[in-house]
């Protein structure tokens, strides 16, 4: 019966318990599908015309940007070590690093953490969040969407588009981070469900950060019945 | 010189705990640690042949990692209740199958990232579990950062094998498991293995 139940792939409930709003959020996942057709075109043409180190560059200087929002919500976790390290992490690739362009707090063995108001969430018990497909940025959790946008308003790239109406870099944002998966695009097409294969990789590396790189592992044994 | 120091640790701790059965270098991080050890020791000298070659490559992989692993115990994993009433013929064929598309990526990703040998193990935490322990590892990237590799092991009649990768916190199984489960039930075992060993070739070219 229940075999019957997941024939075919399209607006199922194949995960009703972490994805109630499948449907809406297929919705979502074509247009953002859509989008793409115009999107993966300029980010195939940015990696192929700008150099390696330019791109890396930029890929780090906006990781460097996110770096205020990771410092609060160190703080707001009680995580008062790493927020110095980040912080003093921010100062060095700001200043030695030309705006954080160069990585030079990597070359000098200080780590990376990243934080933001969704794990912050979690890790204050909201640990179970419906899964959320948006518009332009993807996927996403409704804790984490609301986060996001909350977080916008102390990260410098949202506080120039609160601020000042200015989006450039919010656009460039987008183009880096989509030449990033180009990778990654063969692995989705190929696969048998995409929409389930992007909610899965995305929900399991969301957790992966909640948990600072150490979540539970899957329950192996429940597979071997289920 | 950090997996030297490592090594030296871990014979220290085997050493004091004293793992009855096992011998040192047949428990789960030394497996891994002389595994990748091996494997990106013979990629690193011979990275032009082998770039040249990728044949070659896929053989060294199938070679040196495939003892590791417990494929049939991640295709029953990954089949789940998919799995049942399916004769073990079909169920090798896919695991086969699995296994192909593994070394192939497994090639694949040693010649982009060209490990450079520098594999970090992270101190075991607890004893080991014969039914799950999991090694924690980092491989260094060119670029300067780290990618996160864990592995899921359990104790065979064989010994200690592999049976989940977990890269970034993203379970082989289960992200399979999820992909495989409802393809099997709404095509069959069969569609699905001629799927993969396409996908397969697709991959590889």
């Amino acid at each position: 019966m229940l075999m019957t139940a997941c024939a075919g792939t399209q607006s199922r409930h194949t995960d009703p318990e972490n994805d109630p709003w499948e449907g809406f959020n297929r919705k979502v996942y074509s247009f953002n599908d859509g989008m793409d057709k115009v999107v993966r075109p300029v980010a195939v043409a940015y990696g192929k015309i700008m150099p390696d180190p330019f791109q890396r560059g930029v890929g780090n200087f906006f990781r460097n940007l996110d770096a205020p929002v990771t410092i609060v919500n160190q703080v707001l976790q009680a995580k008062f070590k790493q927020g110095g390290v980040s912080a003093g992490r921010f100062l060095v690739n700001s200043t030695i690093g030309l705006l954080g362009f160069f990585d030079v707090a990597t070359k000098m063995g200080i780590p990376f953490y990243n934080e933001d108001l969704g794990q912050t969430l979690a890790t204050w018990g909201y640990d179970h969040s419906r899964y959320l497909m948006l518009p332009f940025f993807g996927p996403s959790t409704f804790r984490d969407g609301v986060s996001r946008y909350a977080d916008s308003f102390y990260h410098p790239v949202g506080a120039a588009i609160h601020g000042y109406n200015r989006w450039g870099l919010l656009i460039i944002r987008g183009i880096d981070l989509r030449a990033r998966f180009l990778a990654q695009d063969a692995e989705l097409e190929q696969a048998y469900d995409p929409y389930v294969l992007m909610r899965d990789v995305w929900m399991q590396n969301r957790q992966y950060q909640i948990y600072d790189g150490d979540p539970p592992l899957a329950d192996y044994d429940l597979y071997l019945e289920d | 010189m950090k997996i030297r120091t490592m090594l030296l640790l871990l014979f220290i701790c085997t050493f004091n705990t004293g793992l009855e059965a096992d011998s040192p270098e047949d428990d789960p991080v030394s497996l891994i640690i002389n595994t990748t050890n091996r494997i990106f020791t013979e990629v690193d000298q011979n990275l032009n042949q082998y770039e040249a070659n990728p044949e070659a490559l896929e053989s060294l992989v199938r070679t040196d990692l495939l003892p590791l692993l417990d494929v049939h115990y991640s295709a029953r994993l990954i089949l789940g209740r998919a799995g049942r009433g399916i004769e073990d013929e079909k169920i090798d064929a896919f695991a086969d199958a699995m296994i192909e598309l593994l070394v192939n990526r497994y090639a694949t990703g040693l010649l982009l990232f060209r490990s450079q040998g520098q594999l970090i193990v992270l101190p075991q935490r607890g004893e080991l579990n014969e039914k799950l322990t999991r090694v924690r590892t980092r491989v260094k990237l060119p670029s300067g950062g780290e990618a996160p590799i864990d592995y899921a092991f359990h104790k065979t009649a064989e010994g200690w094998k592999a049976f989940d990768v977990i890269v970034e916190g993203i379970s082989y199984v289960s992200t399979y498991r999820n992909q495989i489960m409802p393809d099997v039930q709404a095509n069959g075992i069969d569609s699905v293995v001629a799927r993969l060993t396409a996908g397969e070739l697709e991959v590889a070219e």
